[in-house]
């Protein structure tokens, strides 16, 4: 009798193969909590690099590395430069062709590896650019380059890698679940950004060159390695959607964006997370240097300053993914998350003017919890509010408005603190002073983002409502 | 399901499946090769070694 050695292996590889092939057989109806908290993990590796990027490297440039300031300033604010092609990327896998029928495991997986190559490059590039070695002979301009390079490679991994790894996941689950999914992203976003800054402050205690580029790769490799863990198996593998990509028509980037802008509610949302992104996100810097020199707290007290604003997050993500999945609409608990962050900042302002350190902490706990809700709120509302097949375009708007305002808003903090410290009439001679310029202008946006979210909420068109495709 | 023209032996997926799938091999090669370039040539610049 011959053996059919062809039937045989073929029987043998399609019975094992399944198991070891990096995408999902079916798209089953209900996604296991594990499987969603597994393509989290994409949101840790953000995390990381934004902590790394903005955190550690802002002070090892300035402080080890003696890169004189502005430089660094430049530097780190080149990955903003990406935030607004996020649109363009969400619109692009939107409309993915793929003969596997997939639309965002491809760009996951090309910005990991951007991710993964900036912070391959990037501490070599930072020896380099601060003359080490027998670099201090090397032109200038190699130096420069590559650290730009690094640095923008590294920026657009990020974006790409929330970007439609956010749309991702809300692919994969029904749409009440989506609030769900919404905190457990942001929930995973902090712990990646509270572990890595603890992580990278321990290792990079005492500093050396080598010790720069292990804890730099290292991160790289943790990148690729936690993606390709969070992507496996993740979007199915599907034939019948493959046909439908070979025939879709494609409608341009202008004509989607249009389309999308027009729905009704979508531009006052935008501008309501522009401000309010912009109100909180200012506040991120300057609180431990506020507390230590207005308040005279000691290093370790600014730390649980921190610590208490994490938390206060944490809480409002949890409360808002729980009353999300009830009946309450996203834009009315935008609304309550910006307007609790309004007294956290007066209570802020208030504890340099006699109001103490009980009232900090208490401002700062509400701001935190302000901040949770207000973000998970909008971010939902965004989902909620684009159509399912805009999912990518919308996620993208809503990364290029949160990334290229909470980016201004921390460069902001520091510049007007900076100027009016130089202005002495302004008050500049105590030191809470210039603090408290910056505390006001956040609640002056905050204000200004409840009146958005109000106008929103009042507004004819109810954006929550699911409507007819626009125009 | 051997017999099935379009698709490639072994993997059962069909020729532009697999032709997708090189794709990323060759993608990620050009990428981690045009890093590990840029890599050496700066930690050339500032260690050099052979000489």
């Amino acid at each position: 009798m011959a053996f059919d050695y062809k039937a045989f292996v073929l029987r043998k590889l399609a019975s094992v193969g399944p198991k070891y092939l990096p995408f999902a057989d079916v798209a089953t109806e209900d996604v296991p909590l594990s499987r969603l908290l597994r393509l989290s993990l994409f949101q840790v590796t953000v995390g990381a690099a934004l902590v790394l990027l903005v955190g550690t490297l802002n002070r090892v440039m300035i402080v080890e590395l003696s890169v004189p300031a502005t430089l660094v300033a430049v530097m780190l604010a080149l990955p903003l430069l990406f935030a607004p092609f996020r649109t363009w990327i969400g619109h692009r896998s939107d409309q993915h062709r793929s003969a596997l029928g997939w639309r965002r495991v491809p760009y996951i997986w090309k910005g990991t590896m951007y991710q993964f190559g900036g912070f391959a490059v990037m501490p070599f590039a930072l020896l380099v650019l601060s003359g080490y070695g027998e670099a201090v002979d090397a032109p200038r301009w190699i130096g420069l380059s590559s650290a730009a390079i690094a640095f923008l490679l590294v920026g657009a991994g990020v974006h790409i890698v929330q970007t439609v790894g956010l749309a991702l996941a809300t692919d994969l689950v029904k749409e009440d679940d989506q609030p769900k999914v919404v905190g457990l992203m942001y929930v995973m976003l902090l712990v990646g950004m509270v572990a890595s800054a603890l992580i990278y402050g321990a290792l990079l205690e005492n500093y050396t060159p080598g010790r720069l580029i292990q804890v730099i790769q290292g991160t790289a490799v943790l990148t690729i390695a936690l993606n390709l863990i969070a992507l496996w198996k993740q979007e199915p593998r599907d034939r019948a959607r493959a046909q439908a990509m070979q025939t879709q028509v494609n409608v341009p980037f202008k004509e989607a964006w249009d389309s999308l802008v027009a729905r009704p509610g979508m531009m006052r949302l935008m501008v309501m997370i522009g401000f309010g992104t912009f109100g909180f996100g200012m506040a991120d810097v300057l609180l431990e240097p506020y507390g230590g020199q207005a308040l005279g707290f000691s290093v370790a007290e600014t730390t649980r300053l921190t610590a208490i604003l994490a938390a206060g997050t944490l809480l409002g993500f949890g409360v808002a993914s729980r009353v999300l999945s009830g009946p309450m609409p996203a834009l009315t608990l935008g609304r309550i998350g910006a307007a609790i962050g309004i007294p956290g900042f007066l209570a802020i302002i208030l504890a340099s003017q006699g109001g103490g350190a009980a009232m900090f902490l208490a401002g700062t706990l509400a701001t935190g919890v302000g901040a949770g809700l207000f973000g998970h709120a909008t971010l939902t509302q965004t989902i909620r509010s684009a159509p399912r097949n805009r999912i990518g375009l919308a996620l993208g708007t809503w990364g290029a408005v949160q990334a290229t305002c909470a980016g201004i808003g921390v460069a902001l903090a520091g510049i007007i603190r900076d100027i009016v410290v130089q202005i002495p009439s302004l008050g500049g001679l105590s030191a809470h002073a210039p603090y408290n310029y910056v505390f006001g202008i956040e609640v002056a946006f905050l204000v200004l983002a409840v009146l958005v979210a109000t106008k929103a909420i009042r507004a004819p068109a109810d954006i929550d409502r699911e409507p007819a495709e626009a125009s | 399901m051997s017999d099935d023209p379009d698709k490639v032996w072994p993997t059962g997926l069909t020729l532009r499946e697999a032709e997708e799938v090189h794709s990323y091999l060759i993608d990620g090669t050009r990428v981690f090769g045009a890093i590990a370039l840029l890599a050496h040539i700066l930690v050339a610049v500032s260690t050099p070694w052979l000489g």
